[in-house]
């Protein structure tokens, strides 16, 4: 049992803390909340520490152009803008194909797209914006950037998806069948509020690999924060680096935090 | 076929399921009427196809071939999800909601019946009150947060809930520790005295049938109906082989939960004394025993002569307790006599281990010599006594 | 030329990335493995302990790889050392939790049983514990494989070795036939090396499995 729990929700790094059913293994409730109370202290605090260092140092020019509050916002918001055009595209197509999927009379082709989508998993992620890139030079920087994070971001929610309608107890949906809900009305007020935390689980995943691999577009010039770490290591200036390698960190650790919020408000209860 | 059932409220003709790519149907050409206000129960060991039928009967299976009527109108054309709006359905693993509450759970069919907020309200007080829950403490609860015995009594509320004519109950006590089933039980028949619904009511469990069962179908393969009669035929008359295999051995002893004590006679030649009213009767004789009952002939326990405290009442039975549970309370305190009351806790009078084998006798027919407990023998060392 | 010509032609440089691509991704687990499990056997009996070490170690695999790496260069320097680092550290959650999970699941009758027969804490451990926890351990290490492989690609990107390096010469041709090969080249190997290691990780877990538990 907890062999296969590990096994499905491993690879991805929310999902992991979570056991992949969307029980914390981490302590009880009053251990968790305190967790929601104290990491954006935490993210705060560091943020604070970084901007302090950094306004103690004396900034040569390269640093300087690097290291000022323009240019960080305009990469900060090309980081949150491009993230969020993937996220919701990744929900869009995610979410009804997990819900096809798990159709009775196109069940036989969940295995095979699964499969598929595992393999896409095991692509790594620069390889495929990069592949894009070169492939489809003829596109504009920014579509090949969605379209190579959107197909590196559907897997977590697709799967998740598909395991929160599977493990809905099928008793449960008989009852409701038998008691003449019609099927759309079971999915949508039976089925997919009983999948919510499982799917809930793997949205926060593709927050999270979003934002992470959103960090790399840098290397196809899509921008974002990325830009500063790549700044940094190409003009060897390890400021720079480590400033662009904090904010990034940040950045994933509060939509993490963000995600941990929202999974634990919209659990439903009694579940 | 039993003989001059009142109107059918279902009719199954020429029912057959026929699932592709199996060579045996899985119910086979099956004429089956029930009959308004009964509970008629599918019996017979797993595979046998009687959740088949069941679920034939609300179309969450749709027939191959044959015609399935309910309250005289030919249900297999109209739309399967109102269909189910108007019958009731409960099931073994509950299939609560368990995301919603007890009251929400309830309220599923009544709200896509479109009633109004208040009506549901009441409605959902009145059924929790009727299953023996309170609904101050549970209408606001999770299903995750009750006992078995307790979501139990949630599922057949939701199945009552919008007032459907016909029930179908798949092995609704079956996933229940057998003290809680056996209360269940008696429940639900008392329920179903008040609310007389027609239903199907699916069991593997023959003694479960017996004691529910108006009216008893044995399944065998390829859901062929074996025998459909009462439970007292049935047991009384079983047909050759499969049946006769199935009910097994027992059935004597079986056949006494088909008598309930309201039914039976009782002798009220034991003295009574009622507390508090000095002598009031109090035999003379030496080692002979009175029943002590309170003002309102409540039973107390046995008042002996010359004895300050009398002796505890082990047990005494209902109106709804059978022939079979007297026997069992017999047993049980090593006793040849059991109280009986009426409905409201009263006396009434005594079972004599002689009226049970008068019983034995008079619906024993051959294989009647494995009879119970000679009782008699036992007679002198048993309170009461005389 | 073709794909496959492409590779024929150079098939010394593609397999000897993919050599030190293993190689990274096996230091890292190796020193994962060290770190994780005696962690994972002090702590997975209290909670406390437990939830602050699954913790920090969920924090490290959160952070994007990219930062990671760039936070690792300045105390590290460019090269081999901060991508063997980083990958240590993205492999301690999936190897420490599986760990915790596979000892906790043992039957603690079993534990109990030992001590009773004089076995010592280290004794049951290592005797009874580990034993049993093992394809649970082994499943932890075959996740944080995967994860590793993928992630191994940038350590290219901070002058480290590996199949990245072929990703991103074929980025750097952009424009030419040999930049869709030469990134072809470095994310097939990847996924190749994935199912490879994939299956290794199931015979391995096969054979090193105590046939009383093997399911």
């Amino acid at each position: 049992m907890s062999t296969a729990t590990a096994s499905t929700a491993a690879p991805v790094a929310p999902a992991a803390r979570n056991g992949g059913n969307g029980r914390p293994v981490l302590g009880p409730y009053a251990v968790r909340w305190a967790r929601h109370l104290a990491t954006p202290v935490v993210l705060g605090l560091v943020l604070l520490g970084l901007y302090l260092y950094v306004g103690a140092q004396d900034l040569d020019r390269i640093e300087q152009r690097s290291l000022n509050a323009d240019y960080l916002l305009s990469r900060f918001g090309q980081h949150l803008w491009l993230s969020s055009v993937v996220v919701v595209l990744v929900l869009a197509i995610a979410i009804p194909l997990g819900v096809l999927l798990t159709r009775a009379r196109m069940r036989r082709y969940a295995g095979a797209v699964l499969a598929l989508a595992n393999i896409g998993q095991a692509t790594p992620s620069i390889g495929l914006i990069v592949l894009f890139a070169v492939v489809f030079l003829s596109w504009g920087i920014n579509t090949i950037a969605v379209v190579a994070f959107v197909t590196y971001g559907v897997l977590p929610v697709l799967r998740n998806t598909m395991v929160g309608l599977d493990q809905v107890d099928r008793s449960v949906v008989e009852a409701a069948r038998g008691m003449g809900l019609s099927r759309l009305r079971v999915l949508w007020s039976i089925e997919l509020p009983l999948a919510v935390p499982v799917m809930l689980a793997g949205i926060r995943t593709a927050l999270v690999i979003t934002v992470g691999t959103v960090a790399l577009a840098t290397f196809i010039g899509a921008g974002g924060l990325g830009d500063v770490i790549s700044n940094g290591i190409s003009s060897n200036r390890d400021l720079v680096l480590f400033a662009g390698s904090v904010l990034v960190a940040v950045l994933a650790l509060t939509i993490d935090w963000l995600g941990a919020l929202v999974e634990d408000l919209l659990r439903p209860r009694g579940v | 076929m039993p003989e001059s059932p009142p109107r059918p409220m279902i009719r199954l003709t020429g029912l057959t399921k026929h699932y592709p790519g199996q060579a045996e149907p899985a119910v086979d050409h099956l004429d089956l009427e029930v009959p308004e206000g009964e509970i008629v129960v599918f019996v017979g060991p797993s595979g046998c196809g009687k959740t088949t039928t069941m679920k034939l009967v609300n179309r969450l299976i749709e027939p191959t071939s044959g015609r399935i009527e309910i309250d005289g109108r030919d249900v297999t054309g109209v739309d399967p999800d109102r269909l189910r709006r108007g019958i009731g359905y409960a099931i073994q693993q509950t299939g609560l909601f368990p995301h919603r509450t007890v009251a929400d759970n309830i309220a599923t069919v009544p709200r896509l019946l479109g009633w109004g907020r208040e009506r549901i309200a009441a409605r959902v007080d009145e059924l929790l009150a009727k299953v023996g829950l309170d609904p101050q403490t549970y209408r606001d609860r999770h299903p995750g947060r009750l006992s078995g015995g307790q979501q139990q009594r949630v599922g057949v509320a939701r199945a009552l809930a919008a007032d459907p004519p016909v029930l179908l109950m798949d092995e609704p006590f079956g996933a229940i520790d057998p003290l809680t089933r056996e209360a269940l039980q008696e429940e639900f028949l008392r329920l179903q005295r008040d609310i007389r619904k027609t239903i199907v009511f699916v069991t593997h469990d023959i003694d479960e049938a017996v004691k529910m069962g108006d009216r008893i179908a044995i399944f065998g393969e390829c859901g062929r109906v074996l025998q459909y009669d009462t439970p007292a035929r049935i047991l009384g008359e079983p047909a050759e082989g499969f049946v006769a295999d199935f009910i097994g051995n027992g059935t004597n002893v079986r056949r006494l939960s088909l008598t309930r004590l309201c039914e039976v006679e009782v002798s009220d030649d034991r003295p009574v004394v009622v507390r508090g009213s000095g002598d009031g009767g109090c035999p003379t004789a030496p080692g002979s025993f009175a029943l002590l009952v309170d003002r309102d002939r409540r039973p107390l326990g046995w008042a002996e002569p010359g004895q300050d405290r009398p002796l505890p009442l082990i047990s005494h039975l209902g109106p709804e307790h059978t022939l079979h549970d007297a026997l069992d309370a017999m047993l049980a305190n090593n006793s040849d006599t059991v109280v009986v009351t009426d409905q409201d806790g009263r006396y009434r009078g005594t079972v004599e281990m002689a009226t049970i084998q008068t019983h034995l006798h008079r619906v024993g027919g051959p294989g009647n010599e494995g009879g119970p407990v000679r009782g008699g023998e036992r007679a002198d060392r048993s309170i009461g006594t005389s | 030329m073709g794909f496959w010509e492409f590779t024929a032609d150079t098939y010394p440089e593609v397999l000897g990335a993919t050599a030190e691509h293993v190689v990274l991704v096996l230091q890292g687990l190796a020193a994962a493995l060290i770190v994780a499990v005696p962690v994972a056997a002090l702590t997975y009996r209290s909670r406390l302990p437990r939830g602050a070490a699954l913790g920090i170690a969920g924090i490290v695999l959160t952070i994007p790889s990219y930062a990671l790496f760039g936070l690792l260069i300045a105390p590290l320097g460019l090269g081999t050392a901060p991508a063997v680092v980083a990958l240590t550290l993205y492999a301690l959650l999936p190897i420490m939790r599986n760990t915790v999970v596979g000892l906790r699941s043992v039957d603690p009758a079993v534990v109990e049983a030992g001590r009773g027969m004089g076995l010592s804490r280290g004794q049951i451990l290592r005797t009874i514990e580990l034993p049993l926890a093992w394809p649970v351990i082994i499943t932890g290490l075959r996740v944080a494989t995967q994860i590793l492989l993928g992630i191994a690609a940038i350590a290219a990107a901070v002058n480290g070795p590996g199949l990245g390096n072929l990703i991103l010469e074929g980025l750097s041709s952009a424009g030419t036939p040999f930049a869709v090969y030469l990134t072809l080249q470095g994310t097939l190997g990847i996924v190749v090396l994935a199912v490879l290691f994939d299956l290794c990780f199931a015979v391995l877990a096969r054979f090193t499995t105590s046939r009383g538990i093997r399911a």
